[in-house]
């Protein structure tokens, strides 16, 4: 790592004047250049300041799945961001009053508005800005997205609590739950015949459950995919995509967080950097 | 159901929006086996049309029926303030889990702890009346979210337990208002077929649902 603030801060320390120059803009639809990640912000940290005027924050987290649902959409739809990082094993206290419930993703304008909750972020994105609707207009065909979205909703604390266990005791339990929700989602493909949830196109719902499904890839647990054969072309229809692709965890670091977010390690979020 | 808080969303706004409809009510506690190919999790609402499109999930029949159907919006046009009902709508979304574990207990054990969560649930929602400064959780008129939250305040009403929103003078003043709303007063509980429904309901009897027919 090279020199500079590479020690992190700790509680009471003031948090180093931010220039222009060390603001990381990640703007459009770029050619896949991603910008360098900043740390996160941590306990002790002084707030930042205002959002610049032509771009959207998003308080975030490297790895986390939620967060990552609300980066694909800025990202499908080329919308001009700036990411905060949250050290979430060690949140600023500034962080609570963006949102109460002290989670990512939170999105922050230069109107000072503030909107948390991962799912209604990408509705509001969606709405707000211009370009590709990812939501359908039909009212019928955006509430089979949103029934899809509560069909899915046992997924990700499953996969958690699958991850938790691993090579502790007996996960199949866990195991069998999660053939059950995917078996669910296999038959709304092989239902509606399409490639995607939405239709034939990749639209809302398919960004909104990705982050579990990259998990599988980057964790090497693509077998769970084997009897559900609509889902694993799914996928593999997925990481065409270019948002998705230019997104993709780096397997190595994903493992690397894991291991010390699941040890409850203050270091975890900030791994690899 | 007659008497399910979730359902009375469902029926709110399709009173709210005069919109022509029929009920079909399950017995929870006996469900047919037919009503899983309508919804998979066997739950009400349920929404089918004359085309045969099926919607369930409360806040999305409530919000499909703003869309589908023509007359007053009741969700805002305006991306944040849409955004903004929804975060309200998960501000409040302790209370109903809080308030059935306060009812299965009343009587039984000592609840002073849900009281206590329900207090803390209920301040969070007084919070946002008061920086608001507006009558309704969506602004000056009511709208989606005030009808969302209303059937679990009704059940305040029902049961006498008003006291718990003596220390929310903000959450006390909307419920006198929301009390006034023509959708919410014809659709009203009788406070004594509640009470007898959850009676029947807390012990699983299966004549719960059809309670005073």
């Amino acid at each position: 790592m090279s020199g500079g603030s590479a020690r992190s801060l700790g509680k009471g320390e003031a948090c180093p004047p931010r220039s222009a120059a060390t603001l990381r803009r990640v703007s459009g639809p770029g050619p896949g250049g991603r910008a360098a990640p900043e740390r996160s912000h941590a306990g002790g940290s002084a707030p930042p300041g205002p959002v610049p005027e032509g771009l959207i924050r998003v308080y975030s987290m490297r790895f986390c799945p939620f967060a990552k649902r609300t980066l694909l959409v800025l990202k499908a739809k080329g919308i001009g961001h700036e990411v905060i990082n949250i050290n979430l094993k060690n949140k600023p206290e500034w962080f609570f009053k963006k949102n109460p419930f002290g989670l990512v993703p939170v999105l922050e304008n230069s109107q000072g508005q503030v909107i948390y909750e991962s799912a209604i972020t990408c509705e509001y994105l969606d709405e707000a800005y211009p370009g590709k609707k990812l939501l359908p207009d039909d009212p019928y065909e955006k509430a089979c997205q949103k029934m899809v979205f509560e069909l899915f909703s046992k997924v990700p604390p499953l996969l958690l609590s699958f991850l938790r266990r691993q090579n502790k005791e007996d996960c199949s339990g866990v195991k069998e739950e999660l053939h059950k929700e995917f078996s669910k989602l296999e038959e709304v493909l092989t239902n509606k015949k399409t490639t995607f949830f939405g239709g034939s196109s990749l639209s809302m719902i398919d960004y909104l459950i990705w982050p579990w499904f990259e998990w599988l890839i980057t964790l090497e647990l693509n077998e769970y995919v084997d009897h559900t054969p609509n889902l694993k072309l799914w996928m593999e229809a997925m990481m065409k995509d270019p948002a998705v692709s230019s997104l993709f965890i780096d397997p190595k670091a994903f493992r690397g967080f894991l291991d010390l977010y699941l040890q409850n390690n203050l270091e975890a979020c900030d791994y690899g950097l | 159901m007659r008497f399910c808080p979730f359902a009375k969303r469902t029926l709110l706004v399709l009173k709210a929006k005069g919109i022509g409809h029929e009920v079909i009510n399950i017995n929870l506690k006996n469900k047919p086996e037919w009503f899983f190919k309508k919804n998979p999790f066997g739950l009400v609402p349920v929404l089918e049309n004359s085309q045969g499109q099926v919607i369930y999930e409360s806040a999305i029949t409530c919000e499909y029926l703003d869309e589908a159907y023509p007359g007053k919006k009741l969700l805002p046009d305006d991306p944040y303030e849409k955004a903004c009902q929804k975060m309200v709508f998960e501000l409040f979304s302790k209370v109903p889990p809080l308030l059935l574990s306060f009812l299965r207990r009343q009587n039984k054990e000592d609840c002073s702890g849900v009281k206590e969560e329900l207090h803390k649930e209920f301040s969070k929602l007084e919070e946002v009346l008061t920086n608001k400064k507006t009558t309704f959780f969506g602004g000056s008129s009511l709208s989606m979210i005030d009808y969302l939250i209303w059937p679990w305040f009704e059940w305040l009403i029902t049961l006498e337990l008003n006291e718990y929103v003596d220390h929310t003078p903000n959450l006390k003043l909307w419920m006198e208002a929301m009390m006034k709303d023509p959708a919410v007063s014809s659709l009203f509980i009788d406070p004594k077929a509640f009470r007898g429904f959850l009676d029947l309901y807390l012990q699983n009897n299966l004549e719960a649902c059809d309670y005073g027919l």
